[in-house]
């Protein structure tokens, strides 16, 4: 006996938005279900009866199947279990016990975080029973699905899931005590008498009871009131009967089976139903084969997010992009959970009724054209809605993210979403976007995956790219080599102009100093940033060790030629200088190209000293993070202007302007965010390192090849054009003691003679070496201590590892230095 | 389900250098809720790394051993076992079932593990279980030949222990397996 609910029209339900399917509008429950597709969207209660009994059957075979218990032999025991495999030290991992060993750790961390499980509704959630249910839900699901084991955050998926089942068995309750009548099968009211002899039988009462019992097997109890109900009461009591369809295992609402119930929800969420959003993928931490891009599907998913924030408002896209702040920071919080740490449990329950009425099958819309690229979060409505979500959910921080200015700041204000918010305006917003995300799922690969690729966090990723990608790979790489190519070009014009105003430069050295650059700017122009890095330090530590030697020749003939050993200082820090600037800093060297111009531009002029530094860059305070190239340059380049403006300034300025204009990087910089970036800390660690080493390298090379060429007008004009790069590169640095004591240190006698003037700069060379040691051990003490602090225990190996051979290169320094201060 | 690790006579480093490297493989940390171990291990460095494998560690004192602090007997309570621990060289005849069962009789427990002989062996007696896990370095005796490196493991699980042997023969494990389901508590009338 069916019973059509399709006529029945949607009551009036709490504030729910208003294009709910009809049925069932009040039970949150079964709509869900329906949504989700487990339940079918039929009009007979009947079909959802049976249907539910059959999730609820095999749900129940999962259980008894999965839930290991080594003492119970499997399969009935036909085949003692063979000691020797399956005792419980067994390294065999398919014997029993081992499977039992791994359920167990996975149980540890399902009950850790369900003991964490939504505190301030600890009254539902925490109760043993509930645990209980959510506990071996995740298991079983875990133990079907072994690809995607427990992940955090699938406890948070379930456990709305399992109240909204909750609260439709307490609408029930309500509803027993509203219409007990209904419910209970009263047979008192008409007694059977039970004489043997005569069969009385009264046909009137007979009948009554007859159409009472008709009425309690059937749909059509007491038809008349039943008919006169509330639809929605009506719906309540046709899905509870005990008597209906499948019995009591058909009971659509029922307590008893509301652990099946939850599971198959999940199931079905986490699966995506044959649906196009999966909820399991977004746990998944590998790339998915079906996925055109070589990310995993979250941070893709993220992507798409960025993509259409980029469409809708494109000012807060660029402006979170320069920040730095990538999406699958707070997206995938969101993603993950579907936004349940962002609300709270009523709203949560809103908007996943939003959700979960959106279609989710697949809109095929994705595009084999290689140019570009579709989303798969916005390939159906579903999908389209929940990136249309966050999309919405951004934009309604609109004001406060663009008054920040680090992306610190800004994740902040996406993590910690306002509790109080007009959740209506939300959703009407969400829908309004869902459209614009579904037409505009075709994305140019530049411009899809900008950020991703910019801040790659292995450079591994770069490699397990696929070949569909290439064009992607080609796009990326075009903007690098034309950034680099710039970069080069301006220095090569800056070199023509130092040649034109150094006369007879060495052509020699210049030549390699031009190869060099553009040596290294060719080897950095292929490669996405992280392997960049890793290059330049091949590069640094290949040639570091042949500069070794040189610098030991260099001292031994510093004895004998005293001019050369001077042109070798000014010569030495020139490229020195110069190679800071075009050292691994990728960033710095914006703005540190843009000095040189200018210094050049300066022409000559009288030299105030010969200045020395050793270490224009000393370590960055561990801290920062390197890779956060965007920020670096930014608080650079200002610093660095700053001291080109100084350098236009009369010569007699005092030694005090350096340190204050030190002092002003030195703030920026460590207010640099930082960013939990594991491998951008180990290559700003090594690079730390590998800069120290450059700078070697740099000094002993140009000291020996131009050991030998020398005017006096060169120096002159050397020494002029080398003192305001090396107050740049210090300018640069975060060193602001040091520098200014070196600079203090320097003799102001621009009249001098050569020879007091060249003995008493090797004299300072010494001190200003020692003096730089000295600050570069210190660091490299905090560094240690710093790196204590670190969480990543491989990271402090790395770290170690690299402080051993910069302590020797340090003591090699040493050396040095007290070399030049004998002479 | 408790998994309670039984062995001894180790005699490192005097007579052997070390655990078998199959046995060392097998015996990893996490799985094991409680080792006993009934002496002679001799130095602190194995008691060290036994608690590496475990936290809850019962050792008894055997005539070697260094550390002169370990008690000569020891009990404790499993699930719904008792549990007795004694080295046996102070039990005169060595390895004689009569006077280690009036050990047990005098401990008062249901499952009784002794060492010295470096013999596995495994009695039922009396409703009780007595248990000699052998040596696990398969360190020489001087009352048995042809030493085999042999431990126990125990798997208490309500009422029910089942005892896994692990004995290292010809270089390969060897695991051998015995159930014991002990009776329901009887009250002894006093006398």
């Amino acid at each position: 006996m069916s019973k059509d609910i399709a006529k029945e029209e949607a009551p009036s339900s709490s504030g729910v938005a208003p294009s709910e399917s009809p049925t069932f509008a009040s039970l949150r429950g079964v709509q869900w279900r329906i949504n989700l597709g487990i339940l079918p969207r039929s009009s007979s209660i009947d079909d959802l009866r049976r249907v539910t009994a059959d999730s609820r059957r095999r749900y129940a075979g999962l259980r008894r199947q999965l839930l290991v218990d080594p003492h119970v032999p499997k399969n009935g025991a036909s085949n003692p279990p063979n000691p020797v495999m399956d005792n419980p030290l067994s390294q065999n991992p398919d014997s029993t016990w081992s499977r039992f060993f791994r359920n167990a750790e996975m149980e540890k961390m399902v009950n850790q975080d369900l003991s964490r499980l939504y505190p301030e509704h600890e009254s539902y959630f925490l109760t043993p029973g509930c645990q209980g249910m959510l506990r071996r839900i995740l298991l079983l699901w875990c133990l079907r699905h072994p690809e995607c084991s427990y992940r955090q955050g699938m406890h948070e998926l379930l456990a709305p899931l399992m109240y909204v089942l909750h609260i439709d068995i307490e609408s029930l309750s309500e509803v027993r005590k509203l219409y007990e009548d209904q419910f209970i099968e009263k047979f008192d009211g008409f007694p059977f008498e039970e004489n043997g002899d005569a069969y009385n039988f009264d046909f009137k009462k007979f009948s009554d009871s007859l159409e009472d019992e008709i009425g309690s097997q059937g749909n059509a109890k007491k038809v008349c009131s039943l008919n006169d109900l509330d639809p929605e009461i009506q719906a309540i009591v046709l899905l509870s009967d005990a008597y209906g369809a499948e019995g009591e295992l058909g009971i659509v609402l029922s307590e008893k089976f509301m652990e099946h119930d939850a599971y198959c929800m999940f199931d079905a969420l986490m699966t995506g139903a044959r649906g196009s959003v999966a909820m399991a993928d977004f746990f998944a931490s590998s790339p998915a084969a079906e996925f055109q891009s070589g990310l995993p599907p979250v941070i893709e998913a993220s992507a798409a997010l960025y993509h259409l924030l980029s469409i809708v408002d494109s000012s807060l896209h660029t402006h979170l992009v320069e920040l730095g702040v990538e999406p699958q920071y707070f997206a995938l919080r969101w993603l993950r959970v579907l936004f349940g740490r962002e609300f709270s449990l009523q709203n949560l329950l809103v908007i996943w009724d939003e959700i979960f009425s959106e279609d989710n099958s697949p809109l095929n819309k994705v595009s084999k054209d290689s140019d570009y690229f579709s989303f798969k979060l916005e390939d159906s409505f579903r999908g389209g809605l929940i990136a249309a979500m966050a999309v919405s959910m951004i934009l309604s921080l609109r004001s406060s993210l663009l008054a920040t200015e680090t992306a610190t700041s800004c994740l902040q204000r996406l993590l910690k979403f306002p509790e109080s918010i007009n959740l209506k305006k939300l959703m009407e917003k969400a829908k309004s976007l869902q459209i614009l995300a579904l037409e505009s799922n075709k994305a140019p690969f530049s411009s899809a995956f900008g950020g991703v690729y910019k801040c790659k966090k292995s450079p591994t990723n770069s490699l397990n790219v696929p070949s569909g990608l290439g064009s992607l790979k080609n796009n990326r790489s075009l903007l690098p080599d034309r950034y680099w190519e710039e970069k080069w070009r301006v220095q090569h014009k800056a070199e023509e102009l130092r040649q034109n105003s150094l006369g007879k430069h060495p052509p020699s050295g210049k030549k390699r100093w031009v190869e060099r650059i553009k040596f290294r700017l060719s080897r950095t122009e292929s490669a996405p940033s992280p392997a960049r890095n890793e290059k330049c330090k091949k590069e640094h530590h290949s040639i570091r060790r042949c500069l070794l030697e040189d610098l030991t020749k260099q001292l031994g003939l510093e004895d004998v030629a005293e001019n050369g050993g001077c042109f070798e200082d000014s010569n030495l820090e020139d490229h020195h200088s110069v190679e800071v600037q075009g050292e691994g800093q990728n960033s710095a060297n914006k703005g540190s190209i843009a000095t040189i111009d200018d210094r050049c531009e300066n022409g000559s002029g009288a030299v105030v000293s010969e200045e020395k530094s050793f270490f224009p860059d000393p370590p960055i305070p561990p801290g920062c993070s390197i890779n956060d190239h965007e920020i670096y340059s930014e608080k650079s380049s200002p610093a660095s202007n700053l001291s080109v403006d100084d350098n236009g300034d009369p010569r007699g300025r005092s030694p005090g302007d350096l340190p204050h204009r030190v002092s002003l990087p030195s703030d920026d910089v460590s207010h640099s965010p930082l960013h939990e970036n594991e491998s951008s800390g180990k290559t700003s660690s090594t690079k730390e390192r590998r800069n120290l080493s450059g700078k070697f390298q740099w000094f002993r090379k140009y000291g020996r090849s131009n050991v030998n060429e020398e005017t006096s007008d060169k120096h002159g004009g050397i020494n002029e054009a080398a003192k305001p790069p090396v107050h740049d590169s210090k300018c640069s640095t975060a060193d602001s003691s040091v520098a200014g004591t070196s600079c203090n240190s320097h003799p102001t006698g621009k009249g001098d003679t050569m020879d007091q003037n060249m003995m008493g700069t090797l004299k300072n060379l010494g001190q200003a070496m020692l003096e730089h040691i000295q600050v570069l051990e210190s660091v490299f003490q905090q560094n240690q201590g710093q790196v204590g602090s670190l969480d990543n225990s491989s990271r402090n190996i790395l770290v170690g590892k690299e402080q051993v051979t910069a302590i020797t290169s340090l003591k090699e320094l040493r050396k040095m230095s007290n070399l030049l201060s004998e002479m | 389900m408790v998994l309670v690790l039984a062995l001894g006579d180790l005699h490192i480093p005097h007579r052997a250098a070390d655990l078998p490297p199959k046995f060392k493989s097998m015996l990893v940390p996490g799985k094991i809720q409680h080792i006993i171990c009934t002496g002679n291990l001799c130095i602190k460095e194995v008691q060290d790394y036994l608690k590496t494998l475990c936290p809850d560690l019962h050792i008894t004192r055997g005539e070697y051993d260094e550390e002169t602090r370990y008690p000569e007997t020891k009990m404790l309570t499993i699930g719904q076992f008792k549990l007795g621990l004694c080295h046996g060289h102070q039990v005169i005849p060595w390895g004689d079932l009569d006077s280690l069962a009036m050990l047990q009789r005098q401990l008062d427990v249901d499952i009784l593990v002794t060492g010295h002989t470096h013999q596995f062996t495994a009695y039922k007696h009396e409703g009780g279980v007595v248990i000699n896990p052998g040596s696990a370095t398969g360190a020489y005796s001087s009352i048995t030949y042809d030493v085999n490196p042999s431990f126990v493991l125990m798997d208490i699980d309500g009422l029910r222990v089942v005892v896994y042997v692990y004995e290292l023969i010809d270089g390969e494990v060897k695991v051998d397996k015995i159930d014991f389901k002990k009776t329901a508590t009887t009250t002894h009338s006093a006398h």
